[in-house]
């Protein structure tokens, strides 16, 4: 076999080049948009730079910093809870006589739009007196993300993880000491692919937050909308770079911590 | 059936008696009685499917029975959790915790609560010595072959001194050559550690190298023979069908 020629190589060195471009150049774009001053068309290239719009936004104006901050705290309490309840009820599910018929049930809030599932459960909301608050939104995000959490960890939780669950109680070990000492440390890497996924999917969530929130529920998409709808291309870059940083960052997190490291399998 | 009353019963120091277990409507096991004595291995052989898992999972604790009483050491198991029955199951797969290096499996139940107070690390050492695993004991699993894995699962079980070993055909995955050597590995340990062992497989000439005792299941029902002779000379078992092919093979190709 020979090895690859020097023109191959720089071949694959190029394509490679493009679709690194492809996939950074919209966020590229964003972030230059932002501290554009200004750029208006048909210009290629700003006229001028400018952070003020970003030192504006840390001290409050267009209120960005405080939707910054409802998203992370939703999106986290999001993550966290449908991981955590995810896990265990995956493990239920799993080890369940009825297993396919229960796990059908988890699939339910996917069969229709978030949108349309928001419009049918609003009168239950409404009574309930959780419409255009962070804790319908919370709670309307986390039926989605436990419903996925679920099906993620269904998968997970197979006979050899129930064996060595039996193996710790045969060697001496409390349920306790095998949730501790065995389970979590084997669960980790699955654990945080779940909360980043379940991060993403309420992080991103605009229809259900726009409609149970009834707009008072101010999350950092519904600001970008916001801000396209009034045609403020500036703010609704800065918007959309905000909205990118954490889940680039999660990425990171897991890129670094959990498959380099050879987590998340048992 | 089962050996002479009178001789077992006093000896016995695993008594089973009337066992039954039916998952939905399918008996799997029906009434199964064994008497095995201290520091003895009771091989039992049978098909995939006759009921030698469920078996060992019912004395384990790890599954109730419908019916039947199980004794070890004087002690009835009925209503005992599996933890506190001092019945260490092997199975097929090592089981080796991936996130512990070989060290910290073997030493993983002697730092759970029911072992706290005993000298680890002496003991450790020792059995990793015992396994000829010194130069992999910092190890993670995935470093290791097969029968290397299944080494450190007997050490993690073996250093417990455990009542009762329950091993369901532990060498199943192996190759010949490994099989052959973890085989006399759990004869050495068995000698040196004085163990109580059920195995179960279904290899016959497994069955009859690693028991002392002998038994066959089948469709549910165990037999235990009086003796070595009485287990080859029984057609179920086919140990003389073994015979005659190899008899044959050999009359054929000299």
């Amino acid at each position: 076999m020979h090895a690859p020629s020097a023109s191959i190589s720089r071949a694959q060195a190029i394509v490679a080049a493009l679709l690194a471009a492809v996939c950074l150049v919209p966020f590229a774009y964003l972030a230059a948009l932002s501290v554009a001053d200004p750029w208006t068309f048909p210009a290629l290239a700003p006229e001028g730079w400018s952070l003020a719009r970003w030192g504006r936004m840390l001290t409050g104006a267009g209120a960005l910093g405080p939707s910054l901050s409802l998203s992370l705290g939703l999106s986290l309490t999001v993550a966290i809870a449908s991981t955590a309840a995810g896990y265990v009820t995956g493990k239920f599910i799993a080890y369940h006589p009825w297993r396919r018929r229960l796990l059908v049930l988890a699939y339910v809030p996917f069969v229709m739009a978030p949108v349309i599932l928001g419009v049918c459960l609003m009168y239950l909301f409404l009574r309930m007196r959780l419409a255009g608050s962070v804790a319908g939104v919370m709670l309307a995000q986390t039926m989605f993300a436990y419903g996925f959490s679920i099906i993620f960890f269904n998968a997970f939780w197979s006979a050899r993880l129930k064996a060595m669950e039996d193996l710790v109680a045969t060697l001496g070990g409390t349920t306790a000491e095998a949730y501790w000492r065995v389970l979590l440390p084997v669960s980790v890497g699955m654990l945080l692919i779940c909360f980043f996924q379940t991060f993403l999917i309420s992080w991103f969530q605009y229809g259900l937050t726009l409609l149970v929130g009834a707009g008072k529920v101010q999350t950092l998409p519904l600001k970008v909308y916001d801000f396209v709808s009034e045609a403020n291309m500036y703010y609704a870059a800065l918007a959309s770079c905000l909205l990118v940083l954490p889940p680039v960052a999660l990425l990171w997190v897991n890129k670094r911590f959990v498959f380099r490291q050879g987590l998340g399998t048992t | 059936m089962h050996p002479s009353n009178g001789r077992a019963a006093a000896d016995a120091f695993l008594t089973v008696r009337g066992l039954q277990k039916t998952f939905g409507d399918e008996p799997v096991l029906r009434g199964v009685d064994l008497r095995l004595p201290a520091h003895r291995t009771m091989s039992v052989l049978g098909r995939s499917g006759s009921g030698k898992t469920t078996l060992l999972r019912l004395i384990a604790g790890l599954e109730r029975a419908d019916a039947g009483t199980v004794v070890l050491g004087g002690r009835s198991l009925d209503g005992v959790p599996a933890r506190e029955r001092s019945a260490v199951y092997l199975y097929q797969e090592s089981l080796l915790f991936p996130h512990l290096s070989v060290r910290e499996n073997i030493a993983f139940g002697l730092t759970l609560g029911a072992h706290r107070g005993r000298d680890l690390d002496v003991e450790v050492e020792a059995m990793i010595d015992v396994l000829g695993l010194t130069a992999h004991a910092d190890k993670r699993p995935h470093q290791l072959s097969g029968g290397q894995q299944q080494r450190v699962a007997f050490g993690r079980a073996v250093i417990l001194r455990p009542k009762l070993l329950l091993l369901d055909e532990p060498f199943a995955n192996l190759d010949a050559a490994i099989r052959t050597q973890m085989q006399d590995l759990f004869q050495r340990l068995a000698a040196a550690y004085r163990i109580t062992a059920l195995f179960v497989t279904h290899n016959l000439k497994e069955a009859l190298l690693m028991g002392d005792r002998l038994a066959h299941l089948r469709d549910g029902i165990l037999k235990t023979y009086d003796s070595r002779q009485a287990f080859v000379d029984d057609p179920v078992v086919g140990v003389r069908d073994e015979m005659a092919f190899w008899t044959a093979l050999r009359e054929e190709t000299s």
